[in-house]
């Protein structure tokens, strides 16, 4: 089943005969704001010459990809990362996009070649200063943090190295810790919340008896001391606790670099291991889990619907997990309680809820909304959180066109050509 | 995903999965959440984080680069199958994280140490010493990404997305070298400047029936079609010894 889901992501465009909406055909130019970028291009050497000419065709989305959403009921205040332009976008917790409206502006945004952004996955707000913090993915491998006033393309107020692939992101505020997943290999990693550059991690789960297998959203039940992972499926066996060997001492590490600028990765090779393709799943830990420990509950199964669960929430005041399930279109809603294959208490899915690859969730425990960021149709979707089925979403935050289907290009690593129906292929 | 290779003698796309440590093959018209028909994965595979790969459908196998190899698999294997063919050791300077094969020719390109690209015989197998190695300052190489190449010119195309972790690094290009390079030489022809619009090319495919290619770019999350028909040139193919197969 995971393996299906892979192939969801797996972008055909066709060259020949696409809708006008994927293909822009540069007749006039490349945009200004990329032309203006390469005007410092180096000058190349050759043998036979350099080929500097407009594209002849340009697929390209113009329009946010919303890829994780925070709120801060307190101050009004709704923070996306936008993994398409490559941005974080404040929005006001009241705004909603009129129908006719093209798009609403944001009250700011955050973005450029100084932000040390790119595929941003996760975020979240501190709710006393009001920082954002935000992780990459498979580009950059650090975790910049803006104050409440950055705006525009400014460098972050703080740095913290972290491993290639961190995704999901949140925080213990009465610890002062905070939490990411990494991709792969499988892991949670808790730094101090105040960690910046090279500051070593307080602890790490990971192991073949975690169950990690390719996790994402994050989430902690301080109430109950519990940590909840969503794990897409792919997982690696490496015969015990080791997935790695340390290569060298975190000092000796941090000795061979001069700035986070140039911070790569953990000091580790990762070991072989033995590939698999499991059932997506919901893995609940005590919230110090460290180490090869394994989960205290683990849901999973065909009755729960999971398909690519990506961020996750805790209502603890009711009890209840809440799921942005990519793949499917929907919200999961399961109790802290659950174990094992059960189906969700609650799915808000329809074309009513506007609910389209959801991959970011918050929650306003204040106002009792419920925040789903769609990467599917640039859109944030505000919902009660006793919300259920197909229902028509309170507010709407729309950053594109409404009735359009995002193109949802994201870190296009590879591309391809069918040459027996003439369509590029384009796996993300 | 990193690759995506179209098989267009049995109209299947194949690509890497480096989490769980396998590769899938789909039919070629494959559509949402379809599942492979093929897959190999297991013990016997050797594989490790496969990243990247080319298909030779005229030979009928499946090339991968690992960390320090290449590994040879038939084009229809299915399951925990060891590879027929691993190109590996301290004489191969495979560093492995990207390959193109030319089933032409009986080369393929693979990525080696200190930014390098290395040129093997298709054939190769153990730990064999590259036929070409194309380093040095001339190459103007920082990173490898995803390489395709075009039998009939002998050409060889290759993503090239600057320094590793740089927002928008200065030296990013296409750039393409013929297989019998050798030595710090400069690539034959590139695609850069401020016309083209490029930032961070991730990966390239070529489509020689429309003289076209075809790269996308991380930094614009975009695909850009360039129509270059400068470099679509033949060259008389090198005879094929008796002895191949």
């Amino acid at each position: 089943m995971a393996l299906e889901r892979k192939g969801s992501r797996l972008s055909v465009l066709a060259v020949l005969a696409v809708t006008a909406l994927v293909i822009l055909r540069l007749a006039a130019a490349v945009p200004q704001e990329v032309r203006s970028s390469v005007a410092a291009a180096f000058q190349v050497r050759t043998r036979a010459g350099n080929i500097d000419k407009k594209p002849l065709r340009y697929i390209k989305d113009p329009n946010p990809a919303w890829s994780s959403i925070a709120v801060n009921a307190d101050n009004n205040m709704v923070v996306m990362t936008d993994e398409n332009l490559f941005r974080v976008v404040e929005y006001s917790r009241l705004d909603n996009t009129p129908p006719t409206a093209r798009f609403t502006e944001p009250k700011r945004f955050i973005g450029g070649d100084q932000t040390r952004m790119e595929m941003l996955c996760g975020a979240y707000i501190d709710p006393k200063t009001l920082d954002v913090y935000v992780t990459n993915n498979d580009t950059q491998d650090w975790m910049p943090v803006f104050s409440k006033n950055a705006k525009g393309n400014v460098a972050p107020d703080r740095l913290l190295a972290t491993p290639h692939r961190a995704w999901g992101i949140t925080a213990d505020e009465t610890r002062q810790e905070l939490y990411m997943t990494v991709q792969f290999p499988s892991a949670v990693i808790v730094y101090r919340k105040s960690a910046a550059d090279n500051d070593a991690p307080l602890r790490t789960l990971e192991g073949d008896a975690t169950e990690l297998a390719d996790p994402h959203g994050i989430a902690l039940d301080v109430k109950n001391d519990l940590m909840i992972i969503t794990n897409h499926g792919h997982r690696r066996f490496y015969g015990g606790a080791a997935v790695s060997t340390i290569t060298e001492t975190w000092e000796q590490w941090i000795g061979k670099t001069s700035g986070a600028g140039e911070l790569n990765s953990l000091p580790r090779q990762y070991l072989p291991g033995l590939g698999k393709f499991e059932m997506p799943s919901i893995n609940i830990y005590a919230r110090s889990a460290s180490g090869n420990t394994p989960p205290v509950r683990v849901i999973k199964g065909p009755k729960t619907q999971l398909n690519w669960p990506s961020h996750v929430a805790v209502d603890e005041g009711r009890g209840e997990i809440f799921v942005a399930n990519d793949a499917d279109d929907s919200i999961l809603i399961f109790r802290t309680s659950d174990s094992g294959d059960v189906a969700p208490t609650r799915v808000i899915q329809g074309p009513k809820t506007r609910v389209k690859n959801p991959t970011g969730l918050s929650l306003d425990i204040k106002n009792g909304e419920l925040w789903v960021a769609n990467m599917g149709n640039f859109a944030a979707t505000v919902f009660p959180i006793t919300a259920n089925g197909d229902v028509a979403p309170l507010r709407v935050i729309r950053g594109g066109p409404a009735n359009q289907v995002a193109l949802m290009i994201g870190n296009p690593g590879a591309v391809g050509y069918d040459s027996k129906r003439q369509q590029i292929l384009v796996p993300n | 995903m990193h690759d995506i290779r179209y098989n267009a003698v049995d109209d299947e796309i194949l690509v890497p999965n480096p989490f769980s440590n396998a590769i899938l093959t789909f039919r070629g018209g494959a559509n949402g959440q379809e599942a492979p028909v093929r897959i190999i994965q297991g013990p016997n595979t050797e594989l490790n984080g496969p990243d990247r790969l080319d298909i030779d459908v005229v030979h009928r196998e499946i090339f991968v680069p690992g960390r320090g190899n290449v590994l040879v698999f038939p084009l229809d294997a299915n399951g925990d199958v060891r590879p027929k063919r691993a190109v590996r050791g301290p004489d191969t300077q495979i560093a492995g994280s990207s390959i193109a094969v030319d089933p032409l020719n009986n080369m393929f390109a693979v990525t080696g140490r200190d930014r390098s690209i290395l040129v093997f015989d298709r054939l190769a197998n153990g730990n064999v010493k590259p036929l070409h190695v194309i380093r040095g300052p001339n190459t103007q190489i920082d990173r490898i990404n995803q390489m395709a190449i075009y039998p009939a010119g002998k050409l060889l195309v290759v993503a090239m997305p600057g320094v590793q972790g740089a927002m928008e690094p200065p030296r990013v290009f296409v750039g393409m070298w013929s297989l019998d390079d050798d030595g710090d030489i400069a690539p034959k022809w590139t695609i850069t400047g401020k016309q083209t619009g490029l930032k961070k090319p991730f990966a390239v495919a070529l489509n020689p029936d429309h003289k076209e290619l075809y790269v996308t770019d991380m930094r614009l999350n975009g695909v850009m079609t360039f129509a270059v028909p400068e470099i679509f040139q033949p060259v008389a193919p090198a005879p094929v010894p008796a002895n191949r197969h």
